[in-house]
């Protein structure tokens, strides 16, 4: 019981901080009276969903767009990093090798080799998928790789002393020990995959919601620059949040943890 | 008598082998990296608009090339100028900023959830509406790369100052320690480790944001020679860009990492240990 009031709490606070804020921008907005610079959060909603105004934005295209390429980017993110930590862990060279090159890459700015990524592949929603990758990629192999290596010595002791072959041990204690590091990393992935998606349309693209701030940038139309930023705001929050329950149902035990600490 | 001497020797060769494996084992894996890259692309004959060799993007950063002038030097203070200020800059309001709500109980329970809900959106899309706000230019750029950095900074901060042992307060409640006591004296050095390791991403992170800045609006920078060069299709100043940008982002890392060590000590000890 006093879990849930706990819980109600604080979700009120949010609640109230949501309202304020756009009560906040709502003042601002009338106070400084530039549409142009600031516009209401009625101006926004005005951009996203009155048909009339909505139609000029073609909203539908470019979220479809930005959407398959976050879902590319994020979906190959995951499925080469998570076999990459695999076989990172499988092998003692490999990881060796590999590691600590994995770890320089992740440390420096990948998204500067955006623009590569355009004169190799051209425009279109590959070329922004791939950049999506680029830096998706990295936190989902470094902690699943992280994840699988981090076992407990006296566990693996005891199962060797009972003959367990590399891939029992593999399947029944690396693996479920590193879910939680697996998923960690792919929800800082799901944000970089948004990232790096958005910033590729920046640089070049024809269609998506990165494409429609800079054009709107261009002709000083800021009510669907704001709407697209929620949108993409959205997009990211919604991608996370289908993370966040395929976690709570692959690991129960893990969301225990956390709501009793 | 030789053979143990033999021995000897050989033990030694094979420890100074592991040795030599285990603490240079980054470069060694980079360098072989660079010469597969070297080899591959001589072997294959790929063009060098696809994937230059690395030393043809290092001669076009070192050596004068026939064709054209990349002011080198010109792209490269204004990004290590912006990298430099938004740094700063985003260090030291993060900072403070995490200090002011840590200091109330209020503010932190207000603030901390926040931050942490933004800092989990993509937070660069705010780039052209910064870029309409204030135009083309430096402080433009430092302000793209203030506003991705910032959350990361200011949530390790206010976490490592929150980040006190309960029993420890009450022991120093007990001896009659004031709230500001209690701030200099236990919450700042408990926090430090924390506040490096948000440095550490900062000094990451501002890089990126001054890149991007540059990408999507600039006259000059590397972010901006390279977008440049994707027009002009000169792949080779588009590594030689992305050397420069790694140096200064792992330039950034290794002083804060400098830092870290002379400030704490005590962390270096542990980790050798």
């Amino acid at each position: 019981m006093t879990k849930l009031r706990g819980f109600v709490e604080r979700h009120y606070l949010k609640i109230l901080e949501a309202i304020g804020f756009i009560a906040l921008w709502q003042i601002v907005a009338i106070v400084i009276d530039k549409v142009y610079i600031i516009p209401s959060p009625l101006a926004v909603f005005t951009a996203l969903f009155d048909p009339e105004v909505a139609v000029q934005y073609r909203w539908m295209e470019h979220i479809a767009a930005t959407l398959s390429e976050i879902a590319l980017g994020f979906v190959l993110s995951a499925v080469i990093g998570v076999l990459m930590a695999v076989v990172i862990c499988w092998s003692r060279l490999l990881s060796d090798v590999l590691m600590p090159l994995l770890i320089f890459f992740n440390s420096i700015p990948k998204i500067a080799m955006a623009p590569l990524f355009l004169i190799w592949f051209g425009y279109g929603i590959i070329p922004n998928a791939l950049i999506a990758i680029l830096i998706g990629f990295f936190p989902v192999v470094i902690n699943s790789a992280t994840g699988l290596g981090e076992v407990d010595p006296d566990l693996l002791d005891l199962v060797n002393y009972m003959h367990a072959s590399k891939l029992q041990v593999f399947t029944k204690i690396r693996l479920p020990n590193a879910l939680p590091y697996i998923f960690s990393g792919l929800k800082v992935s799901t944000t970089f995959c948004v990232v790096g998606a958005i910033i590729g349309e920046f640089i070049a693209a024809e269609r998506g919601l990165g494409y429609l701030l800079m054009d709107s940038q261009a002709l000083i139309d800021t009510p669907p620059m704001f709407a697209g930023l929620v949108v993409i705001s959205a997009l990211a929050l919604g991608l996370f949040g289908l993370i966040s329950l395929f976690e709570s149902l692959l690991i129960p035990w893990q969301r225990q943890e956390t709501a009793s600490g | 008598m030789t053979g143990t001497r033999e021995e000897g020797s050989r033990r030694i060769v094979r420890t100074l082998g592991v040795m030599i494996w285990q603490k240079g084992r980054t470069p060694i894996t980079f360098l072989g990296f660079l010469v597969v890259w070297q080899l591959a692309v001589v072997g294959l004959g790929v063009e060098e608009f696809v994937l230059p060799t690395p030393v043809s993007a290092i001669s076009h950063l070192l050596l004068p090339q026939p064709d054209v002038d990349y002011h080198w030097i010109k792209h490269i203070s204004a990004t290590l100028m912006e990298v430099g200020l938004s740094f700063v800059v985003t260090v030291v309001v993060a900072i403070i900023i995490a200090i002011i709500i840590t200091w109330s109980r209020t503010a932190n329970d207000l603030c901390i959830p926040l931050f942490i809900f933004v800092n989990s959106l993509p937070i660069v899309a705010t780039a052209p509406i910064i870029l309409l706000w204030f135009g083309y230019g430096i402080f433009t750029n430092i302000l793209i790369a203030f506003i991705i950095s910032f959350f990361p900074m200011v949530i390790n901060t206010a976490t490592g100052l929150n980040a006190v042992e309960e029993e420890l307060l009450d022991l120093v409640r007990y001896h009659g320690a004031s709230k500001w006591q209690i701030f200099l004296k236990i919450r700042i050095p408990g926090s430090l480790h924390y506040i490096f390791s948000g440095l550490k991403i900062c000094s990451t992170l501002c890089v990126v944001g001054a890149i991007i800045g540059e990408f999507i609006a600039a006259e000059t920078g590397l972010g901006y020679l390279i977008v440049n060069s994707q027009f002009t299709v000169d792949t080779p100043a588009i590594f030689a860009s992305l050397i420069v940008i790694s140096v200064m982002g792992l330039g950034l890392f290794g002083l804060v990492s400098l830092i870290e060590r002379l400030v704490m000590p005590w962390e270096r000890r542990e980790e050798v240990k």
